[in-house]
């Protein structure tokens, strides 16, 4: 009993960093139609700046968050600006095309710089390695300030765009792209800023996880798979459903790891996209009309 | 003669006569050359012509190699056996992802794709008594003593001999109706529909073409390598795909050759440096869609009297007379609607 | 027997009735105009008819043959012909090779006929060229064949796609905004190519437009939409004093007019 709590405990801070990373691929793509195919790099990107900042250049922790979260911000920008605004007119097929290149531009330069193939960086945990027991639960304090962090991601995030202009404008612009033209919303700096948005949740995501498991540079493809198998179970046009799909892929994973084995933790997401897919084409919370031509 | 079949007879005459004089490594370099182009023409069958945004090439490859190589060493039979069933594997499982294609279109068509690729590449990785594992096999050579040659000649030929009928084929079949209806359905999916084109039977063709093209290819690489590893067929792989139809150019017959060549004469440059190769096939990649999205043969194209091929791969704006939103915030971005 | 029937079909797409129990017939040979403001769901009248969208109720039945619920492209196959509202010709083909494409259903070459190159793969290739450059003939359009789809002004792309709509010899099509962007001149030219091809070819045409001075000009039959209802249809003249056209164009008004051309 104490291993399957363990399990859901673990499934749902797993799940809730799933759950960040969804978010980020559900804000792209609502505002723009596009997913990015480079937004795991971007996450492992917001990873290795945390590390480099915090471990490297020892600065402390908050600091070092905070820059590596400005940092995938930045480069989310240019992804925008090299990726999506010079080809959103030739079609889907190019921008996903120039978004590998960049993925693939990204994760060699992180190979380069920080390590090789069977590197991983390890990040320092952030509080002791203790246990704490809540009932009859048993968590990791590591894990229960993950969780809380990743909650107050999502607050902030919901809080942007409820209470801001500039989430409004974005949320404006993602539901009626012409009528925000018309009153005068600049579309494609909003664009510009949704991606940076999108990254920076990555980022954050990103520097979250780093003391749970260790960095490298292919880790960017194995969380976009599951962030993105999550956003599609929720709907990928929901925020909400973003959040409640990563949860459910979260702890889907740890299940099966449970009842099957630990290796197949690196395919659960792929049953769970093809399961949306085919069951729940529109996803938990999605709306009707995104599927077919 | 054309040009563009001049530059292509030219190509395999050199090919042909090659083993008469190159040592062993540019043997197998152009051996690998001769594979790349067989996958590139796969995958812009599927792409270039068919529209069919999937990611699944690299795994076809891999699940014809591991199955020609894998009947070979488990179960022992001739690789003049393993080799057509390892191809026509990847050609039935190609064929099935067709069912999500027609249902699927666009990103969810290339997100299942690639969660499946990865899922196969999993497969090999994982089902260690099967496959395996992650540290791959060898595997033995056909035997060419029958005729007097090395393994790696006999190889070589029979590589030259797939490769020009392969090419051979897809150069007919662009040529024809179900060349058009491939286009048509890549161009204008509805208009294609209202003259029609079914589209189930030609998404369905065009995976299995690119299932059988990828799943040859991948026939061959265990007699080519004497070596199978699920490393020969991950993301990367997929990535070199791409890039060669792209730097090729989309849509072309030619370009697959061109892009393949020049692209395994790149990746053996850059073989000492992993990190190197993701960087530059990757701005390769960026840079081509951005620039130069129709690829070199455009070039050729313009500048070579004589060459011209059917069917030319057109994207999404080349229809002055439609206004699309993305057009219409980019130009008046600032809040005025520029029409 | 009536060339197509619908009857009492109702669409809706997310919460929004397009249509709402539509029923028409249209007589062989005829030309059938379809009238109404945007938003009427005359689109989506024909899209239920060539099997793009499926009717949550109502039936659609061709020569006689019910079609509720086929594939487009196996309606396509029983004589049914479209064109589009923005230019659907294949960018990526020559004006040529889209006629060409035109006559897919009349094709039976495969992939095994085109790897072989038979003697009937090449002979069927060349009829198709033949038919296809006659059918520029047509309309006039022969000098064109070899330019790509998209180097086309306007409207001899529109002309060009009719053409490739009418090469496949189907006995109904189905023309959404035929007219549209077009200059008097070029409306003046569509009338007689219409006319011809109902007159010469005996295809039996239904067209949505909003130029109503073609509609009345060359409809024997005109249908008035609204809101997703019929809300008339009759001769051009009847419709043109119907009150209830009036209003949907208008509004109400004390002293009848007429809809604006």
């Amino acid at each position: 009993m104490l291993v399957l709590s363990y399990r859901l405990v673990t499934g749902i801070t797993t799940g809730a960093l799933y759950a960040l990373v969804a978010l980020g691929i559900v804000v792209v793509y609502k505002a723009t139609e596009v997913v990015n195919l480079a937004h795991g790099e971007l996450f492992m990107m917001g990873g290795f700046l945390a590390y480099t900042l915090h471990v490297m250049v020892k600065l402390p922790y908050v600091p070092s968050v905070l820059l590596a979260v400005a940092g995938s911000f930045a480069i989310g920008i240019l992804t925008d600006r090299v990726a999506f605004r010079p080809l959103m007119k030739e079609g889907l097929v190019s921008v996903l095309l120039a978004t590998i290149g960049i993925s693939f531009i990204l994760k060699g330069t992180a190979r380069v710089l920080w390590g090789g193939k069977g590197d991983y960086l390890a990040f320092p945990p952030l509080v002791s390695p203790e246990p704490i027991r809540i009932g009859n639960v048993m968590i990791m304090s590591q894990q229960l300030v993950v969780l809380l962090a990743a909650l107050v991601v999502m607050l902030v995030f919901a809080a942007f765009f409820k209470t801001t202009r500039a989430g409004k404008f974005m949320q404006a612009t993602a539901s009626n792209p012409r009528a925000a033209a018309l009153v005068g919303i600049h579309v494609s700096r909003v664009y510009m800023y949704t991606f940076g948005v999108g990254a920076a949740v990555a980022g954050a995501s990103a520097v979250l996880m780093a003391p749970l498991t260790l960095l490298y540079p292919d880790i960017g493809f194995a969380l976009f798979i599951k962030g993105f198998a999550a956003a599609v179970l929720g709907g990928l046009t929901s925020v909400p459903g973003a959040i409640i799909g990563g949860l459910l892929v979260g702890i889907f994973e740890q299940l099966a790891a449970g009842f099957i084995g630990t290796t197949i933790q690196d395919v659960s997401a792929f049953v769970v996209i093809m399961f949306a897919l085919i069951f729940l084409p529109t996803g938990i919370l999605g709306v009707r009309g995104a599927r077919k031509i | 003669m054309a040009s563009h079949r001049a530059f292509l007879v030219a190509l395999f005459a050199a090919l042909a006569v090659l083993p008469t004089v190159a040592n062993q490594y540019t043997l197998f370099v152009a051996n690998l050359m001769m594979l790349y182009i067989i996958l590139a023409l796969g995958l812009n069958l599927l792409v270039g012509f068919a529209g069919q945004l999937a990611f699944a090439n690299a795994a076809m490859y891999g699940i014809g190699a591991y199955g020609a190589a894998l009947l070979q060493v488990r179960l022992g039979l001739s690789y003049w056996i393993a080799a057509p069933c390892g191809a026509l594997l990847a050609m039935a499982i190609g064929t099935l992802l067709a069912f999500p294609a027609l249902r699927l279109s666009g990103i969810y068509l290339a997100l299942a794709t690639l969660a499946f690729a990865q899922f196969t590449q999993w497969v090999l990785l994982h089902w260690n008594t099967v496959t395996f594992g992650a540290g791959g096999f060898p595997v033995p050579q056909p035997d060419f003593s029958a005729l007097g040659m090395s393994p790696d000649r006999g190889i070589y030929y029979v590589s030259w001999v797939v490769t020009v009928v392969l090419l051979a084929f897809a150069w007919r079949v662009v040529r024809s109706r179900v060349g058009r209806a491939f286009v048509a359905m890549r161009d204008r999916e509805l208009a294609a529909q209202a003259l029609g084109v079914d589209l189930l039977r030609y998404k369905a063709m065009a995976f299995a073409l690119s299932g059988f093209y990828a799943g040859t290819a991948g026939a061959l690489y265990p007699a080519v390598l004497a070596y199978v590893s699920p490393e020969g067929f991950d993301l990367f792989q997929m990535i070199l795909h791409k890039a060669m139809i792209v730097v090729g150019g989309m849509g072309s017959i030619v370009g697959s050759v061109i892009g393949a060549s020049l692209l395994v004469y790149l990746l053996e440059v850059l073989r000492q440096f992993k990190a190197t190769q993701e960087i530059v096939f990757g701005a390769l990649l960026l840079a081509f869609v951005l620039f130069q999205p129709r690829g070199l043969v455009d070039f050729l194209k313009r500048w070579v009297p004589g060459w011209a091929e059917p069917l030319h791969y057109a994207s999404d704006r080349e229809s002055p007379s439609e206004i699309t939103v993305a057009d219409e915030l980019v130009a008046g971005s600032g809040g005025e609607p520029s029409r | 027997m009536s060339s197509l029937t619908v009857t009492n079909v109702s669409v809706a797409f997310g919460g929004v009735q397009a249509l709402s129990d539509v029923s028409l017939a249209v007589s062989p040979g005829q030309i059938v105009g379809v009238i109404g403001p945007n938003g009427a769901g005359k689109t989506t009248l024909l899209n239920v008819i060539c099997g793009v969208s499926r009717p949550d109720r109502g039936e659609v039945s061709l020569h006689g043959t019910l079609v509720t619920g086929w594939k487009p492209s196996r309606i396509a196959g029983l004589g049914l012909g479209r064109t589009f509202q923005t230019s659907q010709l294949f960018p990526g083909m020559t004006v040529l090779e889209n006629l060409m494409t035109g006559l897919h259903l009349r094709g039976r070459v495969g992939l095994i006929a085109a790897a072989f190159r038979t003697p009937s793969m090449k002979r069927e290739e060349a009829e198709m060229r033949e038919r296809a450059l006659a059918a520029l003939d047509f309309v006039g359009m022969r000098a064109v064949a070899g330019r790509s789809g998209t180097a086309l002004s306007f409207g001899q792309q529109r002309v060009v796609e009719i053409a490739r709509a009418l090469i496949g010899d189907p006995k109904v099509v189905l023309l959404d905004e035929p007219a549209v962007g077009l200059s008097p001149p070029r409306v003046a030219e569509l009338d007689i190519l219409l006319r011809r091809i109902r007159d010469e070819r005996g295809i039996t045409l239904m067209m949505i437009e909003h130029v109503i001075r073609l509609v009345m000009e060359v409809s024997e039959r005109v249908i008035v939409m609204n809101s997703g209802h019929k809300i008339a249809e009759g001769r051009p003249d009847d419709i043109r004093r119907n009150p209830d056209v009036i209003e949907a164009y208008l509004g109400r008004h004390d002293d009848a007019r007429r809809p604006a051309p």
